[in-house]
């Protein structure tokens, strides 16, 4: 099969860079392997204050991660942006709040507060009374939190179709296939299961299978998957806008416009093998539940409904964003750590490196030249 | 019997002991318990906690199946809104402690098989825990009542079956919900609130099947019922579902219900059957009579009480549509002449076969086939009904449709060979158990021959035909999802959000999965399914709490 730009993913970067590179005038594939697709297990949480499960799990990473906040706070404006051009994506921006239960963990929300304000996210500390008044369901034991206006959430369901259908629009064209290797000369060649690929320029943007696919092409990058639970409960009333977190503790809680309560943050899910779905473990589901009960006690009464699992990419808490060394025809795109938040800018940017727009002051500090083999 | 009352918004309904609250507002007429998020009003379906379409609000707490909780004096009842107020709700009671088993067997299921299997594991002096999830044990074969002296020679059997269970020392824990399954085994279950967490050596999954309705324009009005709901209206509460009633889709209970409901008082205006008269089989109908005379006689003898008692048994004739009409439901039948006949009834009672209730199987990983003749999956299990996964057995209807006397047999099965590898008893005899067995598999084989069993749907084109009960998606809908993925049934679901409800897919699950094995040319297996996932039913935020605490205060 013979096209402009094989884009390999057809998660949320795969799908909006096929989009950007559509609107130039490329003809576009996109070829997607059609299970653990990171995106269709995503829960929608726009995240950009750093995450406390990150910083607890990886500590020798924070330094990465904090200088990608500027990232971060951009990648949010940019889904706000993609609301208003292409509509019905469910985007809610009410901040997130990152709760505290003790003064130790409120004094670590001031000190990071305090870092993040220096990078230039929009932060505040509340105090009870300051709480009381925007999130009056949270556990009285709750004393303070942060609150980061920047981040908020989505519908990834609707993300998902409706960036599709706008690619389809756009005569990109969609293909299962599991991508096994590149060869890479004067054209691209991707080898798939079920046929090859012959495209000028590639984009590689399938998360955590990208690091077997350029292993070989000058690049080491340490993609490594990570099986993740959510649960969902049935819809109810309880108006909660916020995207809530804890400053210790494994948790997102969030409502979608359905109602609906979406609880993860994180939990291991367990791996159950290539071309299966990670399985839901006890110990996750009960943790995390019960974590979003005591935070939010009026909870109680709803029922989970469903839960399921997928997978998160991290590298090295920090994006790829890039031509491979020495071989520009080949654009790496991985988001890495809150991949869907920072998923259409990754996009955007690969996408201008294709095309020959990029900024590359900009993505000097995301290249895969870091990795470099 | 003395009647007491509960209020239901601004009427007070009479009940009598023992009776759900589904079956107590019934008899009282009322038929619509909740609104859906698109305005429409639902009430009781399955009538075995299965669909979550009679969702009330009790006491201020919504999401309680009206079919599964016990009318109680003084209670407030409310139809539910679709999005209940948090702010609104009491705070979860302290429920009672949670209690940890550690049993040599455990039986989830407290049918023909599950109760065969505690008496079989009990009599080599292996500890066995019996959970059900109704408030009295019997299943849905048995249907037991609360409070009345057995119907007939059925109920007096399962009553019997029950007595001698209860007798053999095995623990019957009743009103179970089981949501948890998970490897080791260890199930997580809620027991009125209180959580019960099973840590078994060994297992039995003895779920049974649910119905598998006939998706007609109009099925999910307040009135429209499953024949298994009817027939636990009148056999559990003496409750009829309405006074003028038809019964239709494929299969012996149809008849059977219509009958029960007859003799029970209610004007059954037709038996609606999808398949050819048996006597245009005599050849099938002669193998079932000679695998199993006496069942053949009981079917003959039930045709016989409905041509007496009047009541047209149409074959070849399939409801086609049900409309609103005032107060009461038209249901359109179609002919095998293409003629249409129209009838005012207050219920309609529908049966178009079962699926297995394989959820546990499932999630365990328990391996599975696709049965074409019956259209569900079948659990491979050996000869002793161990399944793929060690230690777990699985008995009667969940592994794949069996009829009763077939359960009973599995299940005594299970039960003795589930007790020998917890180290009770030593290879008993189970030759004769398997040879009646064998008999009763044949018996089946032919008995379902006779009627139509294998899902024809789509059985209408019309595209506002609702396939998803819970999430209310069309038919238009799914099949517009269908072009816009990669072609399985988790994009499709992603795609409309079929099977995304409360049900969790029990209903459009199978439909969904033949659709896309329709479109896309592939046979269905176990992973045409929706994934397995927990909780196996929904199950309150404040029951997952409970039971986090018993798993973690001992550590």
């Amino acid at each position: 099969m013979v096209t402009d730009v094989l884009v390999i993913g057809g998660g949320i970067v795969g799908q909006v860079a096929s989009i950007e590179l559509a609107r130039a005038g490329a003809r576009v594939t996109v070829v997607d392997a059609g299970i653990n697709a990171g995106s269709d297990a995503n829960a929608g949480s726009l995240h950009v204050q750093m995450q406390s499960r990150f910083i607890r799990l990886y500590p020798e990473l924070v330094p990465n991660v904090e200088a990608s906040l500027p990232l971060y706070c951009a990648a949010a404006d940019e889904w706000e942006r993609m609301d208003q051009e292409i509509g019905g994506l469910e985007l809610v921006r009410k901040g997130g709040l990152m709760l505290a239960e003790d003064p130790a963990q409120l004094d670590f929300l001031e000190g990071k507060a305090a870092r993040e304000a220096d990078m230039g996210l929009r932060v505040e500390m509340l105090d009870r009374p300051a709480l009381e008044r925007i999130a009056p369901w949270l556990g009285p034991q709750i004393i303070g939190a942060e609150l980061c206006s920047n981040e908020g959430k989505v519908n990834p369901l609707a993300a998902g179709l409706r960036l599709r259908a706008r690619a389809k629009d756009l005569g990109v064209r969609f293909h299962t296939d599991r991508i096994r290797d590149l060869s890479i000369g004067r054209r691209v060649k991707a080898l798939g299961e079920k046929t090859t690929y012959d495209a000028d320029r590639v984009v590689v943007a399938c998360a955590w299978g990208a690091g077997d696919i350029i292993r070989s092409h000058g690049a080491a990058i340490p993609t490594k998957a990570e099986p993740l639970h959510m649960n969902i409960t049935e819809p109810c009333a309880a108006s909660i806008e916020q995207l809530v977190q804890h400053a210790e503790r494994s948790l997102t809680l969030k409502q979608f416009k359905s109602g609906q309560i979406v609880i993860g943050g994180g939990w291991p899910a367990r791996d159950s093998g290539p071309g299966r779905v990670p399985q839901v473990k006890a110990n996750s589901l009960l943790g995390n539940v019960s974590l979003a009960a005591q935070l939010v006690p009026s909870i109680g009464h709803v029922r989970v409904l469903r839960t399921w699992a997928g997978m998160n990419t991290t590298i090295d808490g920090a994006s790829v964003i890039g031509p491979l060394p020495g071989m520009d025809r080949v654009v790496v795109a991985i988001p890495g750590d809150a991949g869907y938040t920072l998923g259409p800018l990754v996009a955007k940017w690969a996408a201008a490196c294709i095309l020959g727009t990029a900024d590359q002051t900009e993505i000097a500090q995301f290249s895969p030249a870091r990795f470099a083999a | 019997m003395s009647m007491r009352h509960f209020s239901f918004g601004d009427s007070s309904i009479a009940f009598h002991d023992g009776q759900s609250i589904a079956a107590a507002l019934t008899g009282a007429g009322e038929r619509a318990f909740r609104q859906t998020g698109k305005g429409e009003t639902r009430g009781m379906f399955c009538g075995m906690g299965v669909c979550q379409d009679c969702l009330v609000t009790v006491n201020g707490v919504p999401n309680q199946r009206a079919c599964m909780t016990p009318a109680a004096e003084g209670l407030y009842v409310d139809r539910q809104v679709a999005l209940p107020v948090l702010e609104d709700t009491p705070p979860p009671e302290k429920a009672a402690p949670a209690r940890i088993v550690e049993p040599d067997v455990a039986i989830i299921g407290g049918g023909a098989a599950g109760l065969e299997a505690a008496i079989a594991a009990r009599a080599y002096g292996a500890s066995v825990v019996l959970l059900d999830e109704r408030k009295i044990a019997g299943g849905q074969f048995y249907k037991q009542s609360a409070s009345h002296a057995p119907l007939d020679g059925q109920q007096a059997e399962g009553q019997d079956l029950v007595n001698r269970a209860q007798a053999s020392g095995a623990e019957i824990i009743r009103s179970v919900e089981v949501w948890g399954a998970f490897d080791g085994p260890l199930f997580l279950a809620t027991v009125e609130g209180a959580a019960l967490v099973v840590r078994p050596r060994t297992a039995i999954i003895s779920t049974g099947a649910y119905e598998r309705p006939r998706m007609v324009p109009g099925w999910t009005l307040p009135g429209v019922m499953t024949t298994g709901a009817a027939q636990t209206l009148w056999r559990s509460y003496r409750t009829l579902p309405g006074k003028r009633i038809a019964v239709c889709g494929s299969g012996p209970l149809n008849t059977q219900v219509a009958l029960e409901l007859a003799e029970g008082g209610a004007e059954v205006v037709m038996v609606a059957d999808k398949a050819p008269p048996p006597w245009h089989a005599p050849v099938t109908s002669f193998k079932a009579l000679a695998s199993d005379p006496g069942l053949v006689f009981k079917g003959l003898t039930m045709m016989r009480n409905l041509q007496r008692r009047g009541i047209p048994m149409r074959y070849r004739t399939v409801l086609q549509k049900v409309e609103q009409v005032g107060d009461h439901l038209s249901a359109h039948f179609l002919t095998t002449g293409g003629d249409t006949v129209e009838m005012p009834v207050d219920a309609i009672c529908m049966n178009d076969g079962f699926e297995p209730q394989n959820e546990i199987l499932r999630l365990l990983g328990a391996q599975m086939r696709y049965d074409n003749t019956f259209g569900h999956l079948r659990c491979i299990r050996d000869e002793n009904m161990e399944t793929t996964v060690p230690n777990v057995f699985a008995a009667g209807d969940c592994a794949g449709l069996g009829g009763a006397p077939a359960a009973r047999l599995e299940g005594m099965i299970a039960g003795r060979v589930a007790a020998e590898k917890a180290g009770f008893g030593d290879g008993y005899d189970l030759f004769a158990a398997k040879r009646r067995l064998a008999r009763h598999r044949r018996f089946q084989t032919s008995l379902w021959k006779l009627h139509d069993i294998k899902p024809t749907f789509p059985e209408t084109t019309a595209p506002d035909l609702i396939i998803c009960r819970c999430e209310e998606i069309t038919l238009a809908e799914v099949m517009s999802g269908l072009d816009s993925g990669p072609g399985h049934i988790g994009s499709l679901k992603r795609a409309t959000r079929v099977g995304m409800g409360r049900c969790q897919g029990r209903y459009c699950g199978p439909v969904a999965a033949r659709l896309v094995a329709q479109v896309t040319g592939r046979p269905i297996e176990d992973l045409s399914l929706f994934a397995p996932r927990v909780p196996i039913k929904p199950v309150a935020i404040a029951s997952i709490l409970a039971a986090h605490e018993a798993l973690t205060d001992g550590d």
